[in-house]
């Protein structure tokens, strides 16, 4: 057994995240501070703590710092380099959510202020807050990559979730936000006790919480004649728990309540951090138990249980998301469901395990967030009588009076149901790819039903905006005061357009990075052949 | 630089999209004009360069750089043969024209306009010209974004409806094709340990590596792709809506280009890919492309909608062409390829002439227009060559390919010598009365509209903004000559297309012979002591050996 | 295949006080029971037996600035905590070394973070009470 890793080499990678902390700090006194311009600066500086933790990204990840002469983790990490990619993507689609978040709190007081009807009060702005709370959550998703025990990766999949009940609660002032904060705290409450609960018997039945023993400790059960039930039982609670994070079946309920509930540039985020979340935190706990080869006694792919578990809940997830899709009148509670079913999509290339089916679901989540965040930064870059925009009547005939957002809700539709040769096709292409390797044909097969029937509802988001003639209640959209958020919009369109040029480096980009150590000579190997082509 | 050969018919195409949304709407049908005709003058400096006339083998080979996925064995590569290089000719010979016929039709919306009509132009040559089936894929998926939105957008009343259903039951049917697809290359890649999207490398590596049962899972994946594209018979409900929907250079497209691409697929991917579901399957087929022909053109004989009638022609026609297709002789499927061009000129040009009809009445209601050689003698000509170009009138283009079908399928018997196949002249003699069907709707229709006393709708010019001259411009006429002067030229001398075509058919069809043998013996059908070969030879003979066996050298 | 590996011996501590958890309420609930003198009447029915008659909704709000204040409080308060051992172990470090200068830099970071917050709730008016 290794020494443990020093605390000087797990501190190395949390640079990034040390980084936004800075920017955590610096800017919840910012938000309070007297003078305005000051205060209007929040985002940008959100922005700009967010691209210095990119740049110094790169820098960390050095072959040498990330393992010793053995190729061991130094670190001790199960899978070393995870954080080298999602790291970089969860920052990239920080500033874009960033952007779609400038005067989403505060505006009202701050016009107030402005015109001289009020004085500025501190207790009565959130704006501080709210990017402070922002920049802790994707923190917390960082933090998941550098998980190397349960009590890690109970603390960052908490820290991730924790500022989002906030987020939602603060994200306006109405009762329905007020609601979807308490229906998402109270769920999340419960999900946090179910997985902490399977933590807890997975530590039981293997004596360690660090996730690299584990694996060893699971690998000489299964090569002792099987896992331990109580292992079993704690995974399975475990993924029950963390389905959550990610919106599956059976824990999705809360997802259209909830979405509808907050505001556009939050559900953008509840979309795409809490799942990135916690499709890494699945990535790291069924690793503990299987993928083939990857072990010392070689267990085949994964324990049955838990490949049958996780195949259920990939088909229904997938099924009730696009089936649940096509009853909404609601753009965003149509988004929720189409959130849920990439969901299911992802769990595809959890199935189909490392190298392939993993190096997939990381491009997958980094197109899922790009265009996701361009269909919600449509939503909330348009209002009507005051609020964004929300019901699919909002959009009919977007394109008479603002034909830019209607191009980009077109397009991110498009991407979503996987056209090619958008961003969202390469992404269920490789995923397609991993799952068929993997011989899930049958799960892929439903999974391309599934994309058939999302079509039809998709088609609507490109239909409305772009065919339809204006109703009474579109004619009455105009753009938000705040232009930030359509530029947001535009720059995620354009990447939904641009990036599948760069698929490959960015699919080279992933490669690997989901394969543990025990695996890793042969990750080298790949990524030698890959770069020498 | 070899790439650039194929690789600028994409790109011109696409510069002129670029171009057309920079420009200011006033020059963009002018713009769309020039790239579209540039395109066509390039491939034809292409056909003059291409040196595989002859023989089937691939021509021009090369990958796109940059845009490739090396880890999964996804490269852009582009190649072409005789046949996908006839009909990319096709695709850029329609193309200037489609463009051309719209300048009075298209009024509003013209950027976008001709921005997706060379956006589909681009797609189109796409399918054609790729080597690498993720290539194909996506520029087979892509060409629905731009139908989509020429139907919905420029398309009449009924629109919403037609072009949601085209898109669906085309977007279903090719999802599942893909998945047939992957089905392959995962095959491929357990039995090579790497993964490979190479169309050559994947056909001869399912010909002879997958099982029957396995075979027939992917032809049935892949018909539900193309069949739904072609579209044979119990999958063809959308295509009626469509055409009748669409804006008249959309129908065109649609008639001319899209639905070869089921052909195509047919041609390329279902023959070389899985001959022993084909054989299994070929009299199947056959009835329902039989029953497509005949229900297709009873259907025409009850049509008031001129449009209407001429889109149920084409799932009519199209019949004739996957009847062809499964005869599995030389003889049935050159009368496949030549019909597939033909019926893009023919019928083409039949939904030009409907819609000039329509942009002068406003309708294409058959009670409501008769004598028309009256007002327009012009017109009138064009109609009655078209019609009779799509009837089959020996001497004309139609006759050709109509014929070579129906002789392809009748002799598609398991006595023939050198290509036994598994139709026979049942076949031949029922889908034949299509044919006469054809006939009857068709001059039933021409003897309406054209001939007899004249009735003509009032329209009123006001409602309809610029009235046009009662008989063709210049213009119109412009767009149906270079049509019709084809017709009569390939009906006239049908060899050059036929002897082009003759060396990718047998690369194609290499390896049938003794699979039908095979098959036929096993069966029961062929007479024990005839010349039946080894069962083991079938392996690799044959399908290495065809230009279908590997990737394309450039 | 499921299967115990599990050696359960090693559970038995456990299982004891779960057993003796169990007796030992049962027998205090049981004993009271049996042995308890019993009396009724109104004033058992009461919610205070102190003699007084309760005033007021038990629901009352209290001004959120007890919460506020509480909550700081708790802030400061864990802070110590971590304190404690750092100056436990500071202690015994060799005086002006590398080492203390790392030590004392780590708990000024910790320390400046607190003054962030400290300021942060000033700020906020957490300290105001008008």
């Amino acid at each position: 057994m290794a020494e443990p890793a020093s605390m000087i080499d797990k501190l190395w990678f949390l640079i990034p995240e040390i980084v936004l902390f800075g920017g955590v700090v610096v800017v919840s006194v910012m938000g309070l501070a007297r003078r305005r311009i000051v205060r209007d600066a929040v985002p940008l500086v959100v922005c700009v703590f967010l691209v210095a933790a990119m740049a110094v990204i790169p820098f960390l990840y050095g072959h040498d710092r990330v393992f010793d002469e053995l190729g061991r983790s130094r670190a001790g990490l199960l899978m070393p380099l995870l954080g080298r990619y999602v790291k970089l993507v969860v920052c990239a689609v920080g500033i874009l959510l960033a952007m779609m978040s400038v005067w989403l709190t505060d505006r009202k007081l701050e016009a107030a202020v402005a015109s001289g009807r009020a004085r500025f009060d501190p207790i009565r702005v959130s704006r501080g807050e709210y990017f402070a709370f922002f920049l802790l959550s994707l923190i917390g998703v960082m933090l998941v990559c550098n998980a190397n025990d349960l009590i890690w990766l109970f603390l960052a999949l908490e820290l991730t979730s924790l500022p989002t009940y906030i987020m939602v609660a603060i994200s306006r002032p109405s009762a329905k936000a007020l609601e979807a904060a308490v229906k998402y705290f109270f769920l999340g409450a419960l999900s946090a006790g179910m997985f902490l609960y399977g933590f807890a018997l997975l530590y039981g039945a293997s004596g360690t919480i660090v996730l690299t023993e584990m694996r060893d400790v699971f690998a000489e059960q299964a090569a002792a004649g099987g896992l331990n039930s109580i292992a079993l039982i704690g995974m399975l609670i475990s993924l029950l728990g963390v389905s959550f994070k990610i919106v599956a079946v059976p824990m999705h309920f809360y997802a259209a309540d909830v979405y509808e509930g907050a505001a556009a540039p939050v559900t953008a985020f509840l979309a795409f951090v809490p799942k990135t979340a916690g499709i890494l935190a699945i990535m790291l706990l069924v690793s503990t138990v299987g993928y083939g080869g990857r072990t010392a006694a070689g267990i085949e792919g994964l324990p049955q249980p838990i490949m049958v578990a996780l195949w259920m809940i990939c088909v229904l997830t997938m099924t009730l998301g696009n089936v649940g899709a096509l009853l909404q009148r609601s753009a965003k509670r149509l988004l929720a469901y189409s959130s849920i079913a990439h969901s299911g999509y992802l769990l595809i290339g959890i199935i189909a395990g490392p190298a392939l089916g993993f190096d997939a679901v990381l491009f997958y989540l980094l197109a899922y967030g790009v265009m996701n965040t361009a269909a919600f930064a449509v939503l909330a870059g348009l209002q009507r009588r005051g609020e964004e925009i929300e019901s699919l009547d909002d959009l009919a005939g977007l394109r008479a009076r603002h034909p830019a957002m209607a191009v980009v809700m077109a397009l991110a539709a498009l991407s979503l149901v996987g056209f090619p040769p958008l961003l969202g096709f390469w992404g269920k292409l490789s995923v397609f790819i991993a799952g068929v390797e993997a011989g899930r044909i049958a799960l892929v097969v439903i999974a391309l039903i599934n994309s058939a029937i999302s079509a039809y509802y998709y088609l609507w988001l490109v239909g409305l905006p772009i065919l339809a003639m204006p109703n009474a209640q579109s004619q009455t959209v105009v753009k938000s005061k705040v232009v930030w958020p359509r530029v947001a919009a535009v720059l995620a369109a354009v990447a939904v357009v641009v990036l599948p040029f760069f698929a490959q480096r960015l699919l080279s980009g992933s490669q690997g990075v989901g394969t543990p150590p025990a695996q890793q000579p042969l990750a080298d190997s790949q990524r030698a052949r890959a770069d020498s082509q | 630089m070899v790439w650039l050969w194929l690789g600028s018919l994409l790109l011109v195409p696409l510069v002129g999209v670029a171009a057309v949304c920079v420009f200011p709407a006033r020059r963009a049908k002018w713009i769309a004009l020039f790239a579209s005709t540039a395109t066509f003058a390039h491939s034809i400096i292409v056909a003059v360069a291409f040196e595989h006339w002859h023989d089937g083998g691939f021509g021009f080979g090369a990958a796109i750089p940059t845009l490739q996925l090396p880890k999964f064995g996804i490269q852009f590569e582009m190649g072409v043969d005789s046949v996908s290089l006839l009909l990319t000719l096709l695709t850029t010979l329609l193309m200037p024209l489609c463009i051309w016929g719209s300048f009075s039709a298209i009024k509003d919306r013209v950027k976008e306009y001709y921005g997706w009509m060379l956006a589909i132009e681009a797609a189109m040559i796409g399918v054609f010209i790729a080597r690498d089936l993720i290539f194909f894929y996506v520029c087979f998926e892509f060409t629905l974004v731009p139908m989509y939105f020429l139907i919905a957008v420029w398309g009449s009343d009924n629109r919403a409806r037609a072009c949601t259903k085209f898109f669906l039951f085309t977007f279903t049917g090719s999802l599942i094709a893909l998945a047939g697809l992957l089905y392959v290359a995962w095959q491929y890649q357990s039995a090579y340990e790497q993964w490979s999207f190479a169309i050559g490398e994947l056909t001869a590596f399912s010909a002879t590596h997958l099982s029957g049962s396995e075979q027939a899972w992917v032809l049935l994946a892949l018909l539900a792709g193309f069949a739904v594209k072609v579209p044979l018979f119990p999958l063809h409900t959308w295509l009626p809506l469509a055409h009748t929907e669409a804006p008249t250079a959309g129908s065109v497209v649609l008639a001319g280009v899209l639905l070869k691409l089921g052909t195509y697929g047919l041609y390329r991917f279902v023959l070389p890919m899985v001959p022993e579901a084909v054989i299994a399957y070929a009299p199947a087929i056959g009835v329902i492309s039989i029953i497509g022909i005949l229900y297709a053109a009873l259907i025409c004989w009850v049509q008031d909608d001129i449009k209407r009638l001429v889109a149920y022609s084409s799932v009519s026609h199209l019949g004739f062409c996957v009847l062809g297709l499964f005869s599995l002789n030389p003889l049935g499927l050159q009368g496949s390829v030549i019909y597939m061009l033909n019926h893009g000129l023919s019928t083409g040009a039949l939904f030009f002439l409907v819609g000039m009809i329509y942009e002068r009445y406003h309708t294409r209601d058959m009670s409501k227009l008769s004598g028309l050689s009256a007002r327009m003698p012009v017109w009138a000509f064009f109609m009655v060559f078209f019609v009779l170009s799509s009837v089959g009138l020996p001497g004309l283009n139609g006759f050709i390919g109509e014929f070579l079908c129906l002789l392809g399928a009748f002799t598609a018997s398991a006595d023939n010598a050198t290509h036994p196949g598994l139709l026979g002249p049942w076949y031949a003699a029922v889908a034949a009365l299509g044919m006469i069907f054809a006939a009857m709707y068709l001059l039933i229709m021409v003897g309406k509209v054209v001939f007899g006393p004249l009735v003509e709708p009032v329209v009123k010019a006001k409602e309809h903004g610029e009235r046009l001259p009662a008989d063709l411009t210049w213009r119109e006429i412009g767009v149906l000559t270079p049509l019709a002067v084809l017709c009569l030229a390939i009906g006239m001398q049908p060899h050059p297309l036929t002897h082009a075509a003759q060396g990718s058919i047998d690369a194609v069809l290499a390896t049938y012979p003794e699979r039908v043998r095979h098959h036929l013996a096993l069966s029961g059908q062929l007479a024990a002591g005839s010349a039946v070969d080894e069962p083991e030879d079938l392996g690799g003979s044959g399908v290495g050996g065809g230009g279908d066996g590997g990737r394309v050298d450039g | 295949m499921l299967v115990i590996a599990v050696n359960l011996s090693t559970y038995i501590p456990v299982g004891l006080l779960v057993v003796m958890a169990l007796i030992f309420a049962g027998a205090n609930l049981l004993m009271t029971h049996v042995l308890g003198p019993r009396r009724k009447g109104p004033a058992k029915d009461i919610p205070y037996e102190s003699g007084m008659n309760p005033i007021g909704t038990a629901r009352k709000r209290f001004n959120v600035r007890f919460y506020i204040l509480a909550m700081t409080f708790l802030v400061f308060d864990v802070e110590i905590i971590f304190l404690y051992p750092w100056a436990v172990t500071f202690a015994k470090l060799q005086p002006a070394s590398p080492e203390a200068a790392l030590f004392l830099g780590r708990v000024m970071f910790f320390l400046a973070t607190s003054v962030v917050a400290y300021i942060y709730a000033w700020r906020k008016g957490v300290f105001r009470w008008d």
